[in-house]
């Protein structure tokens, strides 16, 4: 006989409000049904009233943990439709900016992780691993959440220690290369919770349209730092972590090897760092009549953004945002079909969700 | 001929591909979405999201359909008929969500799909246009 367990809006096992309707039968899930929608705020309507100054701010909202990746994708999209060249500085910086969210995303993920495995320490090990790079972020930005870094042709702040964050980029992969990676993919424990739990197979990924780690661990080598370069990424050299199982223990492999080639990303971009200016000079715009779009690859997948401006406007006729989440969240009903009810929270963090971000 | 140049023809429009806004684009009244979506399933194209949006001063509502083909991105601009459009879900089910997302915002229905309960919004009236609430 099957019966239904609802999973939130609200529970212990979710970081944000979203809900599963599990049907089960036994301790065996045999579907799920995904409602989202607890976090609407209707910022792409909010963002039709706002000008090019505001609409970055505003965006910067859509997330608290990858905050950095909207205001560059909405910048992108508006640089697109004025056709604008970015100074070479700038677009390091965006670069160092943004590996340095992923380092602190993916680092803080695999400390949830270690919490819902059971493995308290291991959450206590992230976090205190992740706090080096929060330090970084507020000593560039002033900020550890919104750091309000992109702006309109370039970036608001310099980086004037480079020393400082390749000392940091040292301290924190020695720390991931020594005991976060080797505890994770030894550890008995760790292991029978995530080996052959919670697969997406390549197929259903490609179906489903997962993108980021989470389709990387199902076998799909798409970054769009390499299939699409922007900011100075096509200067660097990093591998893509792919593996094919598909299980949770993939995707937790997949982040590991991630922040190591952030890790290489963010040493390159500091040594190269080019010297110059870190904005056009010009701080006025005209739109013209034009769409622009961007894409970036986030900490959680591809952000996809679609503006769309007319001449004589102060704001934007329409912005449309897609979120990684967004793509990824219905390929959590393949992953917990067949699935034991325990291991639910587990497989459903695993794609590292954010409804902040889906919801929007 | 590369892959992607054979695409207007294989959907049977004459127009051709234009780079608009960091974009492969093609704007088309006779594209045909369900074509459209069989062709780039078939080329195992991942698909992305749709954009709706209603030109400024004018009630005409267009969709861009967008995919990622092999890195590259595609846009496919439809127009919209009397807000009527087909669906795509039985060929993408990744398009599930963005169909019932823009069938709350723009009041737009998409024949041959039914509609769950409202996806973003509280509330049980579908096919609400939130532009248009007070």
């Amino acid at each position: 006989m099957s019966y239904r367990i609802p999973m939130g809006p609200y529970h212990p096992a979710l970081e944000e409000p979203y809900k599963l309707d599990l049907v089960c039968e036994g301790e065996t899930v045999s579907d799920a049904k995904l409602n989202i929608g607890f976090n609407f705020r209707g910022i792409e309507q909010l963002a039709e009233t706002r000008n090019f100054i505001q609409v970055v701010a505003l965006m910067e909202r859509v997330c608290g943990i990858c905050s950095n990746i909207h205001t560059l994708s909405i910048c992108q999209a508006m640089e697109t439709v004025l056709d604008l060249e970015i100074p070479p500085r700038a677009l390091y910086i965006r670069t160092i900016m943004a590996e340095l969210e992923r380092l602190h995303s993916h680092v803080l993920w695999a400390g949830i992780a270690g919490k819902l495995i059971g493995f308290k320490t291991m959450f206590m090990t992230c976090f205190a691993v992740r706090e080096q790079v929060m330090d970084i972020l507020e000593a560039i930005s002033g900020n550890r959440v919104n750091y309000a870094m992109n702006r309109l042709g370039g970036v608001n702040r310099d980086i004037t220690d480079p020393d400082a964050i390749l000392k940091m980029v040292d301290a924190l992969e020695h720390s991931i290369v020594k005991s976060v990676i080797p505890i994770f993919t030894t550890s008995r424990s760790t292991l029978s919770r995530c080996t052959g739990v919670g697969v997406l197979t390549r197929e259903q990924a490609l179906a489903c349209g997962a993108v980021g780690p989470t389709a990387r661990a199902s076998g799909l080598a798409q970054d769009i730092r390499k299939a699409a370069p922007y900011a100075a990424y096509a200067e660097m050299e990093f591998d893509v972590p792919v593996q094919t199982s598909g299980d949770v223990y993939a995707r937790l492999l997949v982040r590991a090897l991630e922040i190591i080639e952030s890790c290489k990303i963010l040493r390159r971009a500091l040594q190269k760092l080019p010297a110059g200016e870190i904005h056009t000079k010009s701080e006025e715009f005209e739109f013209p009549t034009g769409r622009g779009f961007s894409r970036v690859e986030a900490p959680r997948g591809e952000v996809f953004y679609s503006v769309r401006w007319d001449e004589d406007n102060y704001n934007p006729t329409r912005v449309h945002v897609r979120t990684p989440t967004y793509a990824n969240m219905p390929a959590v009903r393949y992953m917990v079909r067949g699935a034991r009810l325990a291991d639910v929270p587990l497989i459903q963090a695993s794609i590292d969700p954010c409804y902040s971000c889906t919801d929007r | 001929m590369s892959a992607l140049e054979t695409i207007p023809a294989e959907l049977g429009i004459e127009e051709a591909w234009a780079q608009q806004g960091g974009t492969n684009w093609i704007a088309s009244q006779a594209i045909d979405v369900r074509k459209l979506a069989e062709l780039m399933k078939a080329r195992k194209a991942r698909f992305i999201s749709i954009t709706t949006i209603q030109i400024p001063d004018e009630e005409d509502i267009v969709m861009d359909y967008h995919w990622d083909l092999d890195g590259e991105l595609l846009t496919f601009e439809v127009p919209v008929q009397d807000k009527k459009m087909p669906s795509i879900i039985d060929l993408c089910e990744a398009a599930d969500w963005i169909e019932r997302e823009i069938h709350e915002h723009y009041a737009i229905e998409f024949s041959g799909r039914d509609y769950e309960p409202l996806l973003l919004r509280a509330g049980d009236t579908p096919g609400v246009n939130l532009r248009e609430e007070d």
